[in-house]
């Protein structure tokens, strides 16, 4: 059961913050750099990083604003990539960065589930096996044959979230996810995600400032301070 | 269950195929062109009739303007039918270029949160610029029945064997370059309008609107300097046996199209890796 399913190994990060898109910017900054050798605007948003989960973790990851929490989920989640380290893992790896991510606002609510689960890489037929779960789990009632541009932000999320959490791979990763949806919704997303863990053996990347959220659900912590571990 | 093992790393090889990862993804390439081909005329007022409409008008204008005003010659060919087929190859080139090099900006949004290689999405982009290029081929069909004209020689040995290159080595251009400019726009958002500026220009100075044998031979080499000409020229021998290319010119057509789309493979490849970072 305790197999090692994600291994992050000396993970650094750096920003070039003197970005300054025309060409006669690039230019001065390269002058500049010669000039001044020494000077050094680059700003390192991970600094070695090392942790180890294993099948069923619920990692939870807590900061301050700017500590690093979202570049550590993008870099997980392949959205851009480290400047030095490696990582290892097993499996699929679902990224929920943000609610209803990659829906089409004119494509209706049972499309928009289809193609969000097209880009987590699954089957046709993956999907249908799970349409009527996705569907139940979000409460939707009638309005998922609605484009859901027309949808209220609680709807919306409730889909997001039933999609990603009904079409689960191995890890799933969520950036502050359960701020959104009212209280009956948020407790009803916890008891998802920790039956996803026990159950089904499911590894978990949460971010949360709720200390409420992070004690009733993860069983591991990484507090993030200036991209660094502590 | 299987879990497929992977590795993040800074530095990846230059040429990757990955095609095992695209199979993985097959279907998220249908959904993107039902999305393209659906999505884009829901709330619209004609919906997919502009798909004929404004080739048709092109056509139109041009058989008007070029034909019986200016009374450039047509290769014996009736005008409308000369012109839509040379809008054709253009439109299905400049469509694949312009779609593909916005990629990411259209998509920055997706492209920020949800991994995929997304050299799907100009796959996908090209695939339903397809659909829209039969529909279009399925116009001039219709076009060449109604228009009076002599018998054209059509053969199919020569149609089959020379139109699905052809238009493959257009998409592979129009992709390739729109691959190109994809990762040039992401540092020189300006870059956009000069795409858009010198496809409407450079329309012009292809045999869109007259046919080679009417251009002075010695513009000749400038004028097949753009490989489109000579692909442009390839569809109408096939189609209608008029025009016609010699081997250099099929040759240098060919040989830009597998050069510029393999640049814009490798290039695009490098960048979607670290382009959130820029944007």
């Amino acid at each position: 059961m305790s197999e090692t399913i994600l291994h992050v190994e000396d993970i650094s990060k750096r920003y070039n913050l003197s970005r300054s898109g025309s060409i006669s910017g690039d230019l001065s900054k390269w002058i500049s750099s010669i000039k001044y050798p020494k000077s050094n605007p680059d700003f390192w948003a991970l600094q070695n990083i090392n942790f180890k989960l294993n099948q069923g973790d619920r990692l939870c990851v807590t900061g301050d604003n700017g500590a690093g929490k979202s570049t550590l989920l993008k870099i997980l989640s392949k959205i851009t990539i480290p400047t030095s380290g490696k990582i290892y893992g097993k499996g699929k790896i679902t990224s929920m960065l943000e609610v209803g991510t990659g829906f089409h606002p004119e494509l209706n609510g049972i499309e928009n589930v289809f193609l969000n689960g097209a880009m987590l890489g699954m089957t046709k037929r993956d999907i249908q096996i799970k349409l009527d779960e996705i569907i139940d789990f979000a409460q939707l009632g009638d309005h998922v044959n609605t484009p859901v541009k027309r949808y209220s932000s609680g709807m919306y999320m409730r889909l997001a979230f039933a999609t990603a959490a009904t079409l689960h791979s191995e890890i799933m990763i969520m950036d502050e996810v359960l701020a959104v949806g009212d209280q009956n919704f948020r407790e009803k997303c916890i008891a998802k995600l920790h039956e996803l863990s026990n159950n089904f053996g499911k590894t978990i990347i949460l971010v949360s400032h709720d200390k409420a959220n992070r004690i009733s659900l993860c069983n591991k912590e990484i507090i993030l301070s200036k991209g660094k571990m502590i | 269950m299987i879990k497929p093992m992977w590795l993040i790393r800074p530095k990846e090889p230059l040429i990757s195929f990955r095609i095992t990862e695209l199979k993985q993804y097959r279907y998220l390439i249908s959904q993107l062109i039902y999305r393209d081909l659906i999505a884009s005329y829901k709330q619209t007022l004609l919906g997919p009739a502009w798909l004929i409409i404004h080739p048709l008008i092109t056509t139109v204008i041009f058989s008007i303007v070029f034909g019986s005003i200016i009374k450039i010659s047509t290769d014996g060919l009736p005008q409308p039918v000369f012109y839509l087929s040379g809008i054709i190859c253009w439109n299905y080139f400049s469509e694949c270029l312009l779609r593909t090099s916005t990629v990411f900006k259209d998509n920055a949004n997706i492209f920020g949160k949800v991994y995929f290689p997304r050299i799907i999405v100009p796959l996908s982009l090209s695939i339903s610029m397809f659909f829209r290029l039969v529909i279009h081929v399925l116009l001039l069909i219709t076009i060449m029945l109604i228009v009076p004209h002599q018998p054209y020689q059509i053969s199919v040995m020569r149609i089959i064997t020379i139109v699905p290159l052809v238009i493959t080595l257009i998409a592979m251009l129009g992709v390739g370059l729109g691959l190109i400019f994809a990762c040039l726009t992401i540092k020189f958002k300006d870059l956009n309008f000069v795409i858009i500026f010198s496809l409407q220009l450079t329309m012009y100075t292809t045999t869109v609107i007259f046919p080679l044998s009417s251009a002075p031979k010695n513009m000749a080499p400038f004028i097949l300097a753009n490989p489109i000409t000579g692909l442009i020229e390839a569809f109408r021998y096939a189609l209608f046996n008029t025009g016609g290319l010699d081997v250099i010119s099929s040759a240098y057509c060919i040989s830009s199209a597998i050069v510029l789309f393999s640049i814009g493979y490798i290039v695009f490849n490098r960048m979607e890796r670290t382009y959130i970072d820029f944007i």
